[in-house]
């Protein structure tokens, strides 16, 4: 992956596609303003069910000076815990570096929920001997390990945009574009603009946990 | 400076521009509101004003400027009429005085003061917190005063930005919908009955024999805060000589309303109830009645199309997404219908230009208009609506605009090339001709008025009561035309020929003349703002220096109180400020977002937010339930509501929040069982209008549910 950020950005005109993307999600904490679009707009797309949540916007210090609003979606991380974890392999890499998950594998231990630094993996039971239920996340809008837009994968994992060549849903009904995805390069491409208007701090909230401190 | 008004939640969009003006043009955002509102949290700024005291607050600001010397003097010379009026009134607020009645210190009055003034060009941004009071007018008009003094008007990047609620709302003003005007802001005179006589080619005779008297067809109706009254009131009182026997409520709903209970009597007691909504609003439940409610389900906005008009004037057209699904059909069709069992679909469906195309004889079952009917609608508007510029706006360059969206640079809003070029995008009005590119900000006179420059308005003619004049001083005009004040050109809202809007464009002149601003408008009550305290005031000693108006014995049809109600001992009974407003999952009556199982997951319950330490006074825990109750007012009750109690700072120890947005339950009854089958939404709650207080601004008659009084009372067993 580390190679693709050394490709030189060109003025010129429009680029071919060079090469696989890696996929990112910026969460900027300095903009979110918790309208709960991205949560909304995920539930309609991906047919979440009630309390299920793949994506939440959590407020701090509500109501006081410093009130700061997050949305925590999976953020794909690079070096992932959920997918050093997972017992029976049933979260992996694709590469373009989202984490995805294979439902029909998962067993329901819920280590993933333990190892995850975000709390991206839901579940849909809770009961007192444990058995929570087969696990549920963000899937970047990109369905599952099934043929893309089938009713199968529509049923078990929801859309699937990346497969249309569109980004996930939450960020692109984002009203401040607070939260944005897509390819690593032009995801940091608005983080230095923003980086440099405000002097500093993007507020790129949890980059450090989810990509390292190269941000690869 | 953002007061009264909230966008992170009612305008979540309009966030973006805010936070990037703060970003990359380093503005100061100062908010100033009675909760630190969601927008309060990305201010740099945050003053908490108690509400319904921004006359004092804003004449702080002004007095701190006037006394520093910081005003715009040459504008205030030649664009403004009346400054020592305002000198004089504005004297009585010095920061102390202000900081008394606001709860804002003087150190933030003269801190917010001179960051204006060391900010130039600031906008002042606010939304319903500003107007629903009794002095709301004021209010607003005190905003404007502001900006005046700064010399912020008709500057990009200054003005006035009132954020408007809904998709197109403010279309919705500009086509007549208040009860003092017809389309256009004509009034109801003679003069605009004429003038619209020819635009929709209809004898005028034929007209005054839809009135029961020409004096009744030139009288404004009831507005929609108090039609009620107009049910409910001895007919000796009204301003009518009968009461009203039917309602229709279209696409509004009664939980908007304060006075609820009062509304639940006229609902119960009126002949016919129709109710027409996407979905069924809390007006068919409300009313414990049997019979004679009508539910019409009408399209929403996705199931049609045609023009709207944004909050900054611009029109979109949209498209139809889908057709009306179910047995929902589109406002126009339903109104059609209407004509046609009323007898006058032949007059509704014609104009000068011929009639509406294709409209079907019966308007029977009809589902979706054909093509051209919206157009049509619009092609009138243009015709009739010249007093603001709004003929330029034709379907054929709104779609045009649709269509070459992609060529509008994203900072200007101009387009540069194509079929569009030089156009402003949504062609804000006045858009005097259809070569005119619109005026995207109002009053600026840097610009030629070909490109969208205009002085104020001359409305008032050339000369004010007390002899000076009302027309702008030279060097003032927009260029290339006579650059001094000027009369609004003769007939040029009239004359449906444009020749003299033609003539005007002509000579570089804007038809409606360049005239001064007013700080002083003679002909409405309180010609220069004064600070008028809430009729029900936390404050019984600012009572005697600040009271409300004097009652009113005929306002929009009916008496309406003011000092008769202003009691000092309510606070005695009644200690805590009430305070409403909206939460981002719900807009308005709510009856479509209830019905959204997605919003209800995020906000299931209705709810007010209280103090920690009001909380802890009233052995309330987070969680809890508890009544609110609400001054008595015109019936010998309390009202009250049964709500959940949030624990937050948001508010202050001295108010409580509610959300108006839920319906469904009146006074702890659930009310679901009266709903359609399959149609109560997911979700049901108090309304808090059950409990907002009495009060009325003395122009508008816009409610006064910003500020009022009530007090928690925990229920005995929890």
């Amino acid at each position: 992956m580390a190679q693709l950020s050394t490709i030189p950005q060109r003025g010129g005109g429009p680029q071919p596609q060079q090469a696989t993307a890696r996929m990112k999600f910026y969460v900027d904490a300095k903009r979110c303003i918790e309208c709960g679009g991205c949560e909304v707009a995920c539930k309609n797309e991906n047919n979440v069910p009630y309390g299920i949540a793949r994506i939440r916007v959590v407020t701090l210090n509500e109501g006081e000076p410093g009130e700061t609003n997050i949305a925590i979606p999976c953020m794909q991380c690079s070096n992932a815990p959920c997918v050093a974890v997972c017992p029976v392999d049933a979260l992996y890499h694709r590469p373009d570096g989202i984490v995805a998950l294979n439902k029909e594998t998962c067993i329901g231990c819920g280590y993933c929920l333990y190892a995850c630094p975000f709390g991206a993996p839901q579940f849909p039971k809770g009961s007192p001997f444990g058995a929570r239920g087969v696990m549920d996340k963000c899937t970047y809008c990109a369905g599952g390990p099934e043929v893309a837009f089938s009713e199968r994968e529509r049923r078990l994992y929801g859309s699937n945009r990346i497969a249309e060549g569109k980004l996930p849903m939450c960020a692109s009904v984002c009203s401040t574009k607070a939260l944005v995805a897509g390819d690593a390069e032009e995801v940091a491409k608005v983080v230095r603009e923003r980086v440099a208007a405000r002097g500093a701090g993007g507020g790129a909230w949890g980059w450090d946990t989810a990509y390292g401190r190269g941000g690869s | 400076m953002i007061i009264g008004m909230n966008p992170a939640e009612n305008h979540p969009i309009s966030m973006q521009h805010i936070l990037t003006a703060k970003e990359t043009n380093r503005a100061i955002i100062i908010s100033v509101d009675p909760r630190f509102t969601k927008t309060s949290a990305f201010a740099n700024k945050y003053v908490r004003l108690r509400s319904g005291t921004d006359v004092a607050f804003v004449y702080g600001l002004i007095n701190v400027i006037l006394a520093k010397g910081w005003e715009d003097k040459k504008f205030l010379a030649e664009r403004t009429y009346d400054l020592e009026g305002l000198k004089k009134e504005v004297a009585k607020y010095d920061p102390k005085t202000a900081a008394d009645i606001t709860g804002i210190s003087a150190e933030d009055i003269e801190w917010i003061a001179r960051t204006m003034v060391e900010n130039r060009p600031g906008t002042v941004i606010w939304a319903m917190g500003g107007t629903q009071h009794n002095d709301g007018t004021g209010v607003v008009r005190t905003y404007c005063h502001l900006q005046m003094v700064l010399g912020n008007m008709g500057k990009p990047g200054g003005g006035c930005d009132v954020f408007r609620g809904h998709d197109s709302i403010q279309g919705v003003t500009d086509v007549g919908g208040g009860p003092e005007t017809l389309p256009g802001y004509y009034g109801v005179g003679e003069s605009a009955w004429q003038h619209f006589s020819k635009a929709w080619d209809v004898p005028y005779d034929w007209l005054v024999s839809r009135f029961k008297n020409k004096t009744m067809m030139e009288k404004p109706g009831f507005t929609v805060a108090r039609w009620y009254e107009g049910v409910l009131m001895d007919t000796k009182e009204l301003g009518q000589d009968v009461n009203l026997k039917a309602v229709m409520f279209w696409g509004h709903s009664t939980n908007s309303m304060s006075q609820m209970d009062r509304v639940k009597k006229a609902l119960e007691k009126v002949e016919l109830i129709v109710d027409i909504d996407p979905f069924v609003t809390n007006t068919a439940v409300l009313p414990d009645r049997k019979d004679g409610i009508y539910v019409l389900p009408a399209a929403t906005n996705y199931e049609q199309w045609g023009s709207r008009t944004n909050t900054n004037r611009d029109l979109q057209w949209g498209d139809r997404v889908v057709d009306p699904v179910f047995e929902a059909r589109p406002d126009l069709a339903i109104m059609i219908d209407f004509a046609e069992r009323f007898g006058f679909k032949k007059q509704f469906i014609h104009n000068m230009k011929g009639d509406w195309k294709g409209v079907p004889a019966s308007m029977k079952n009809v589902k979706m208009l054909p093509e051209q009917t919206f157009e049509d609608v619009l092609r009138e508007i243009n015709l009739s609506c010249l007093s603001i510029g709004y003929n330029g706006q034709t379907p054929e360059r709104l779609k045009r605009q649709h269509e070459w969206g992609h060529v509008f640079d994203i900072k200007t809003k101009k387009a540069v090339g194509g079929p569009v070029d030089g156009e402003q995008w949504g062609l804000p009005w006045p858009c005097w001709s259809d070569k005119h590119p619109g005026t995207a900000i109002l009053y600026r006179n840097d610009i030629p008025v070909s490109q969208g420059g205009c002085g104020f308005r001359a409305t008032w003619g050339p000369k004010a009561p007390d002899g000076s004049t009302l027309l702008a001083g030279r060097g003032s005009a927009p260029p290339g035309g006579p650059n001094e004040g000027y009369p609004a050109e003769k007939n040029y809202a009239t004359d449906l020929t444009q020749e003299a809007i033609k003539r005007a464009l002509a000579e570089n002149r804007s038809p409606y003349g360049n005239g001064r601003a007013r700080f002083n408008s003679w002909n409405i009550a309180d010609p220069v703002p004064i600070h008028r305290e809430p009729i029900h005031s936390p404050r019984p000693d600012l009572i005697v220096k600040w009271p409300t108006y004097d009652d009113v014995k005929e306002h929009y049809r009916l008496p309406t109180l003011y000092k008769s109600l202003q009691k000092p001992d309510w606070v005695k009974r009644f200690p805590l400020i009430l305070t409403t407003g909206r939460v981002v999952e719900y807009e308005g009556g709510s009856s479509r977002e209830r019905a959204a199982w997605w919003l209800v997951e995020l906000n299931p319950e209705m709810y007010a937010e209280v103090h920690p330490k009001v909380a802890a006074d009233h052995g309330l825990r987070h969680g809890d339930y508890c009544w609110i109750e609400s001054p008595e007012d015109l019936d010998d009750r309390p009202s009250r509501v049964w709500v959940k109690v949030k624990i937050t700072k948001r508010v202050g120890p001295d108010t409580v929040f509610l959300p108006f947005h839920w319906g469904g339950m009146f006074e702890g009854k659930s009310l679901i069982s009266k709903y359609p089958e399959g149609t109560a939404p997911y979700t049901i709650g108090e309304s808090a209008n059950t409990i907002t207080n009495y009060g009325y601004d003395r122009v508008t008659q816009m409610q006064e549910t910003k500020t009022g009084l009530c007090r928690i009372s925990k229920p005995k067993q929890a």
